[in-house]
């Protein structure tokens, strides 16, 4: 139970932290006479200027819960990959649904600016089907039958990822107006703001964070090896798809609408395993929590730390997460478990 | 004194610009009925106030926006309109601009809304309480709609590309600020310029090839401009032909060997702030046999002059026409 209040309280505190923060200066009392009076349905409880409260409502307040579901996702979707891959160097990123989301934004940009037939839907749009189509030429390319090999999907993650990479590079060559955008994408930064892409995401993400937090016990099982967990009665390949395709959709809507934002899906999970082990109907979850918490420390820092302009999350998590990682590395005096 | 030619040529030029194919906007003057009007004419009235007048405006976007008398706190997202604001006298109802753009001096002194490069600062913006925001061409369509929806007044411009689309913008900014006067003269006196050098460009007898190079970080394959972009227009204005005229984006790095075989009389370096000199251009291999380089005619070049939409474009034009033809200019 530890560990799931601390991360619920660590959660919680970054969450006020970054409500209450930002480039512009508002009262802490303010705030929550604001949020008062939004949960009241009346303007009765604050007296605070029509900004103050457009800022809170309409820009913190979304922003915020997507960041941290953003985290939430990676992180969970990371913690799986691990357990999927059995390896400790695995992403979210790895079957190459970064540079396919990458490719779906940055065509959706370069293409279509500015007929949008979906108004502002189009940059996830395209990233989301950046990312499945991705994933679903990875996943062709390396299914034998009715087998996955766990090296051929990675192998050719990274070749099809690496073309992708290709590809956007030279969309945002030709595309010399979009170039702003492109770049804000591929560091991690959400173009859109206000409530409809949270409601939007809640609905993908919610479902697919459940899914995985559930499909801990399996991936237990998956540790001992393929012919081993046969052996023990789990039917592998099922596991195993389902395991990459919820955690690969999770990925492809998080960075659908926040753009790709590295470390926190490599990173959480293993402070999580190194901290309380790593059993997986623990360790999705807890990733899950402690997730959403990183990367709300990440966006508070990065519109904070240089006011008023604000570096791309993707630098910070970057720049903060290795030496961070680096540290609990160093602190474990016992075994590291993969 | 106007010379009769120059005043010909500065009519036509109105004239032309009235029929620009760049309709950037169709101003309503709106004058509600029950308002008593002041009993002096229209120029006489204070532009600070605002009682009287209700404009709206179509943008290039599309949207209509209505402004409750003239803008008073204008957040200006680009170097361009920045610029441009200033110079036809609206400097003090600015209240935010973009991180980098400075010119002029004063301008510093603005409050910054941050940069572009990272998440759009939304939060910023609408902190300062704007009734207007300029968003220049760069500024994505969804920020535009975040700040709709957020109750923000936005018009959104795209970039001019000739001297004609400049002065209509100059004359729209006038009419949002309400300084149409200033504007009047400004871009008189710019368009008379632009025709002075037109007037002693139609005259010169060799027209040089001229490559402007943006950037040379590589130096084998330095960037330059092509077709269609204002400072293209620029180098025809002033006489010469663009060396990169066979590339087909706006923005793109030519090879070496493209700019040998089209052999330059004219090199401009914009790259010169960076540290690019005439020496270090000569000294790249195959470069000498260049006319440029030959003819000792690589120029150092403030790109700032040519590189933002603004009234400094006429600078930018008598500068490089001066530097195209020497013997034609004092």
């Amino acid at each position: 139970m530890k560990p799931y209040l601390l991360g619920i309280l660590f959660f919680l505190v970054f969450l006020i932290l970054s409500v209450t923060n930002g480039a512009v200066d508002i009262p802490f009392s303010e705030i929550v006479t604001i949020i008062l009076s939004t949960l009241g349905e009346g303007d009765q409880f604050t007296q605070a200027s029509a900004p103050s409260i457009a800022i809170i409502n309409q820009i913190r307040l979304p922003h915020t819960i997507l960041i941290a579901l953003t985290g939430a996702a990676l992180a969970g979707s990371g913690a799986s990959f691990q357990g999927l891959f059995r390896n400790p160097l695995a992403d979210p990123y790895l079957i190459g649904v970064a540079s396919g989301a990458g490719l779906g934004a940055v065509s959706a940009m370069t293409l279509r600016w500015p007929e949008d037939l979906l108004g502002y839907y189009l940059i996830p749009t395209g990233a989301f089907l950046g990312a499945l189509l991705t994933i679903w030429i990875v996943y062709r390319l390396a299914r034998v039958g009715r087998i996955v090999p766990l090296t051929t999907l990675i192998l050719a993650g990274v070749a099809i990822g690496s073309f992708a990479s290709a590809l956007t590079s030279l969309m945002m060559f030709r595309a010399d107006n979009q170039i702003y955008r492109a770049l804000s994408f591929l560091l991690g930064g959400s173009t859109l703001s206000g409530w409809n892409p949270v409601l939007v995401a809640l609905s993908y993400l919610i479902p697919g964070l459940i899914l995985l937090s559930l499909l801990g016990h399996k991936l237990n099982i998956l540790q001992f090896g393929e012919d081993q967990a046969k052996s023990m009665g789990l039917d592998v390949e099922r596991a195993k798809t389902t395991v990459l395709i919820t955690a690969t959709l999770t990925t492809a809507v998080a960075v659908a609408f926040s753009g790709v934002i590295g470390f926190i899906g490599l990173i959480v999970p293993h402070i999580i395993r190194i901290t309380w082990g790593p059993d997986y109907r623990h360790l999705i979850p807890l990733s899950i929590l402690y997730g959403a918490g990183a990367l709300l420390i990440a966006d508070l820092l990065s519109r904070v730390l240089l006011a008023p302009q604000s570096i791309p999350v993707g630098i910070i998590t970057a720049l903060a997460g290795t030496p961070f990682f680096l540290w609990i590395l160093r602190r474990a005096k016992s075994e590291v478990f993969w | 004194m106007i010379k009769k030619s120059s005043l010909a040529v500065f009519l036509f030029a109105l004239l032309l610009s009235a029929c620009s194919a760049i309709d950037v906007a169709e101003p309503i003057l709106v004058v509600p009925e029950n308002e008593i009007l002041e009993p002096t004419s229209v120029e006489a009235v204070d532009p600070v106030s605002t009682e009287v007048l209700q404009l709206e405006f179509v943008d290039d976007l599309g949207h209509t926006i209505t402004l409750n008398g003239y803008a008073q706190a204008i957040v200006a997202l680009g170097p361009s309109s920045l610029e441009s604001l200033f110079a036809i006298g609206a400097g003090e109802q600015i209240v935010g601009r973009e991180e980098y753009s400075a010119y002029p001096e004063e301008a510093i002194d603005i409050a910054s809304v941050g940069d572009l490069f990272s998440a759009f600062p939304l939060e910023n913006i609408v902190a300062l309480e704007p009734d207007l925001v300029i968003a220049p061409q760069i500024i994505a369509q969804e920020n535009v709609e975040a700040l709709l929806e957020l109750g923000v007044t936005v018009f959104w411009m795209e970039n001019p590309v000739d001297f004609a689309g400049l002065f209509d913008q100059l004359s729209l900014l006038a009419q949002l600020t309400g300084h149409q006067e200033e504007a009047e003269l400004l871009v008189e006196s710019l368009a008379a310029r632009v025709s002075a050098v037109e007037d002693i460009v139609a005259y010169v007898e060799e027209t040089p090839s001229v490559l402007y190079e943006l950037d040379a970080t590589d130096p084998i394959n330095p960037w330059t401009v092509g077709p269609g972009t204002f400072i293209d227009t620029l180098i025809y204005m002033a006489g010469g032909t663009n060396a990169a005229s066979v590339l087909s984006s706006d923005y793109a790095q030519i090879s070496s060997e493209a700019v040998i075989e089209v052999n330059p009389q004219v090199i401009l370096l914009a790259d010169a702030p960076y540290g690019i000199t005439p020496e270090s251009v000569s000294a790249r291999a195959g470069w000498q046999v260049i006319s440029a380089v030959e003819n000792d005619r690589v120029h150092a070049f403030d790109p700032l002059i040519v590189s933002v939409p603004g009234p400094r474009m006429v600078l930018g034009l008598e500068t490089m026409a001066a530097l195209l033809h020497p013997e034609s200019f004092e």
